[in-house]
């Protein structure tokens, strides 16, 4: 990679916090070299200690290190489920061990299970589908991590669920401080309460907004669109103002 | 404003009119008020190949004190409307809006809690022009369709919005 | 004088969109007020020079004898204050408590969601000294769609035609990493051709976000002619794609199980050409901007982040790669094919927003690379997954009127075949249902990694999917990149992030 002769000095390859692969200009000029046949060429990454672990052998390092989750392995990913009290202490094992290494978090997101039945039309009339319930008696808010690391070359997926009336969970913000936008998303669109965390406010939404827009209970919103042939729509200049949070008819109304 | 409120209608002031909506209109210098993926369909009508410059669109003013015309190019969520309706506070008279794609006009695909179904709930609109996004040729002919419209216009319309 | 200092165009910001904290402090187009307290003019002036004739370097202290520069800078670019000084860090809800320790001496700037440089409606509060900014906050959602949400009200296949509107200057690499995840859910691949093509589509498009990038960066830092070059050669990439998908932005083109419709006869054709015609273009901004002494020295040395900070604050694409790690999922975890296309990933040691911008100019020349050797092994055979009960039914074809139904198709369902009218009423109305599970797919988009969570309960609508959008994540790191730096660096610094606000605020 060509650099103008003045170009400020390379970073640091270590500093606190362990060594973060660097290209090596030599072994990446040899690693673009190889023939082109060759799909697995050598990785410029020093400390890519071979193939990626299968996931069947991280899962057992997980479990084996940590202890006390379930995982589970499904479509070609690995789910490491764990209780919220051990959430924090599980996620610094993850980028700590050695095998794992886990040193980048890659993505936080949420979605709610919610108490009760919970029913997704399916149209039985034309499709002759069931309609599709889900009865649960406690609802969860499922809080997911996504880990990856470049040493290692895999990523895998850490669950923890905590009651969706009274959400907390401990900020992972010092752990990787990137969780810091992700968390805020997570409570405003599902009001978990990520204690430790700098600065929990609401990110997408206008701070004065009520309630968390991505859980199941909270309505699309939006106008009545569905035509009725007799209905008098005013023209703009005639318009109020209107409401447009929380429709009348709350869920499932676009088919 | 004051002026023309005062001015006796007749000849001499329609001639005045079709003058000084003629300039007005082949003059209209829109305020970058891009929001999503209409703006950068409004970039390529900037662009060389539609370009907005020969019908008079020469820069788009960053500030809306100098602006004209204010092209809302995307989808307008709740968050953003204060400033959609300052913005337009902050242009001077006259000024114009043109509601450039289907968000804008009506919310667009996005019948839901997040944006504004229809930027005419804030701000009052002279011409709307849908796509998703529309083709520059399209915002072209929208803007042309304005300038039409200003060209018809009258003191006393324009004093009253 | 520091008034005249101050940028013309900052001053014309605090007009727009005041920010909370705007009525409680001075300023800098009040005439006659000096923002600064006494003194310190002619610190500021002093610094102004200083950081006129070369750009900042890590470890650099001005020699005119001043007891230290206002914000002297560490390695990192973070602020040292000097011996003996008290350090000041503050995160967002401690954000009036630093008022009040430190006094009026600051200045908070409200650069407001309506900016012609901030990419989009991004808000970014300044903490300033004089023309030093001391902190950024990104307050970011004023284009929170609720795309997320509303997906759940759609089926699987209209969530390509959602998703597309997200990143909006990368449309195929939204749809694809979307179709990815569901065909994994759905325990398929797409055919062959299909991959094939979702890789030259790609790779065009990200020629053309990384030409949006240089254009607005261009205009940003006052190159109106990168503007209108950039924007002439995208109507090339756009001509290309409104070819073959009907649409010159937010295609719904890619689909879980292929694409919507196969690609015209003159594709490879169409391919060549522009490649060839990119290629050379690319050279002409090299020569624009490459050795231009303002673009230099507006970008060396500004925006340095190293690997480390990188892994910390989840920064990928080509900011990490400028950084000197060689990171690129593309090669590292290879999708749609990638690992039979031989190409080299553009890799530097700056880690400074020049640094980026060279990477971001041989990131182009590569995908150049790759389509070519895509479009000359296209292979034959279908674009759709032969699964019925998945594919989309109806075949699109050229008529007399443009794309549209394929005649021979609509008599096959409206006279011949009864199943095949009810199976494609089934597939347009109600969709196709995909088994329970739960994925996270990504791909190396323009930005960085592009991801898609996607939760399924076996319905015919996805139960929740969440986008991990590369700029969302980036622009955390705005303030450490931007701190210590003037303020018309903060336009620098977010320019080479390259926000596109539709995926941060989805």
């Amino acid at each position: 990679m060509a650099t103008p002769a003045d170009a400020p000095p390379p970073a640091d390859a270590s500093g606190p916090g362990g060594d973060t692969p660097i290209a090596d200009p030599d072994e990446a000029a040899a690693a673009a070299a190889t023939p082109p046949d060759d799909p697995r060429r050598p990785s410029a990454i020093p400390g890519l200690e071979g193939d990626p672990l299968p996931l069947e052998a991280l899962a057992e390092r997980i479990v084996n290190g940590f202890g006390a989750v379930t995982t589970d392995i499904s479509h070609g990913e690995l789910t490491v489920q764990v209780a919220p009290e051990r959430v924090h202490a599980l996620l610094l094992f993850c980028r700590d061990d050695d095998a794992v290494r886990a040193n980048v978090l890659a993505d936080l997101s949420a979605l709610h299970w919610p108490a009760g039945e919970f029913v997704v039309e399916r149209q039985p009339a034309t499709t002759g589908w069931p309609d599709y319930r889900i009865e649960r008696d406690r609802g969860v808010i499922e809080v997911d991590y996504l880990l990856r690391s470049w040493f290692r070359n895999h990523h895998f997926r850490v669950s923890v669920g905590v009651d969706d009336t009274e959400p907390v969970l401990p900020s992972v913000t010092d752990v990787w401080p990137t969780a810091n936008f992700h968390e805020r998303e997570v409570h405003d669109m599902f009001g978990v309460d990520f204690t430790g965390h700098p600065n929990l406010r609401r990110i997408l939404m206008p701070d004065e907004w009520v309630g968390h827009p991505g859980r199941k209970d909270y309505p699309l919103g939006g106008v009545e669109i569905e035509y009725e042939h007799d209905k008098f729509i005013p023209s703009p200049q005639d318009r109020e103002l209107r409401q447009v949070v929380g429709g009348e008819r709350g869920g499932d109304r676009h088919e | 404003m004051g002026l023309e409120d005062n001015l006796p209608s007749g000849i001499l002031l329609t001639n005045l009119e079709k003058f000084v909506n003629y300039s007005r209109a082949h003059s209209l210098w829109p305020a970058t008020f891009g929001l999503a993926c209409c703006a950068i369909e409004m970039m390529s009508m900037g662009g060389p190949r539609h370009d907005a410059a020969r019908f008079g669109m020469e820069v788009f003013r960053a500030s809306p004190r100098q602006a004209d015309l204010m092209i809302v190019a995307g989808r307008v969520s709740n968050k953003m409307a204060p400033v959609l309706r300052r913005i337009y506070d902050q242009m001077s008279d006259p000024k114009w809006v043109l509601s450039m794609g289907v968000c804008a006009t009506s919310g667009g695909m996005f019948n839901n809690y997040a944006i504004v179904q229809g930027v005419d709930h804030i701000v009052p609109v002279d011409m709307y022009v849908p796509g998703c996004p529309p083709r520059p040729e399209m915002l072209l002919d929208g803007i042309l369709k304005l300038h039409a419209k200003i060209q018809g216009e009258t003191f006393a319309e324009q004093g009253a919005k | 004088m520091s008034e005249t200092d101050v940028d013309a165009d900052t001053a014309a910001q605090h007009h727009v969109g005041a920010g909370p904290r705007d009525d409680d402090h001075t300023h800098a187009d009040d005439p006659g007020t000096n923002p600064l307290p006494d003194g310190a003019a002619e610190r500021t002036d002093d610094v102004g020079e200083v950081r006129a004739t070369h750009a900042i370097l890590p470890g650099d202290t001005p020699d005119d004898g001043t007891d230290a520069a206002p914000l002297a800078l560490q390695r990192s670019g973070r602020p040292d204050h000097g011996g003996g000084d008290t350090e000041y860090w503050v995160e967002g809800a401690d954000w009036e408590s630093l008022d009040d320790a430190i006094g009026e001496s600051t200045l908070t700037i409200n650069m407001g969601p309506q900016h012609p440089s901030t990419h989009g409606v991004l808000r970014l509060v300044l903490e300033c000294e004089g023309e030093t900014v001391l902190a950024v906050e990104p307050v970011v959602g004023y284009l929170h769609t609720g795309i997320e949400k509303n997906a759940e009200y759609r089926t699987w296949a209209q969530g390509s035609t959602f998703f597309t509107r997200m990143d909006y200057l990368a449309p195929i690499f939204n749809e694809t990493a979307y179709s990815l995840g569901v065909e994994r859910l759905l325990d398929i691949e797409a055919p062959e051709r299909a991959q094939a093509v979702r890789v030259i589509l790609m790779e065009f498009n990200r020629i053309g976000s990384h030409l949006v990038w240089l254009a607005t960066g261009g205009m940003e830092l006052g190159q109106t002619t990168m503007m209108t070059s950039g924007f002439r050669e995208r109507e090339h990439v756009l001509d290309l794609l409104e070819s073959q998908t009907g649409l010159r932005m937010n295609h719904a083109y890619v689909r879980p199980g292929g694409l919507a419709n196969d690609v015209t006869d003159d594709f490879a054709e169409r391919c060549l050409k522009l490649a060839d015609y990119m290629e050379g273009r690319i050279g002409e901004y090299e020569q624009l901007l490459q050795r231009n002494p303002i673009w230099v020295s507006r970008l060396e040395g500004v925006g340095v982040m190293t690997p480390d900070e990188c892994a910390a604050m989840g920064v990928t694409g080509p900011i990490l790669r400028s950084a000197g790690v060689d990171w690129d999922l593309r090669k590292r975890q290879p999708y749609c094919g990638y690992e039979q296309y031989d190409f080299d990933v553009a890799v530097g040691h700056g880690a400074d927003c020049y640094e980026r911008f060279l990477l971001r100019v041989q990131e182009m020349r590569e995908s150049i690379r790759i389509a070519r050797q895509a479009v000359k092994a296209l292979p034959g055979g279908p674009v759709m997954v032969d699964d019925k009960r998945i594919a989309w039914p109806s075949k699109l074809a050229l008529g007399p009127d443009g794309i549209g139904n394929d005649p021979t198709y609509i008599r096959h369902i409206m006279g011949e075949s009864m199943e095949a009218l009810i199976n494609h009423f089934k597939i347009v109305t109600q969709g196709f249902a995909v088994p329970a599970g739960q994925v996270y797919s990504a791909v190396e988009g323009p930005r960085g990694e592009l991801g898609y969570s996607i939760t399924s309960t076996g319905t015919n609508r996805p139960y929740r999917v969440h986008v991990r959008d590369p700029s969302f994540v980036h622009l955390q790191s705005v303030d450490l990149m931007a701190r210590g730096h003037l303020i018309s660096d903060v336009i620098v610094v977010v320019a080479s992030i390259d926000p596109v606000m539709g995926g941060v605020d989805r």
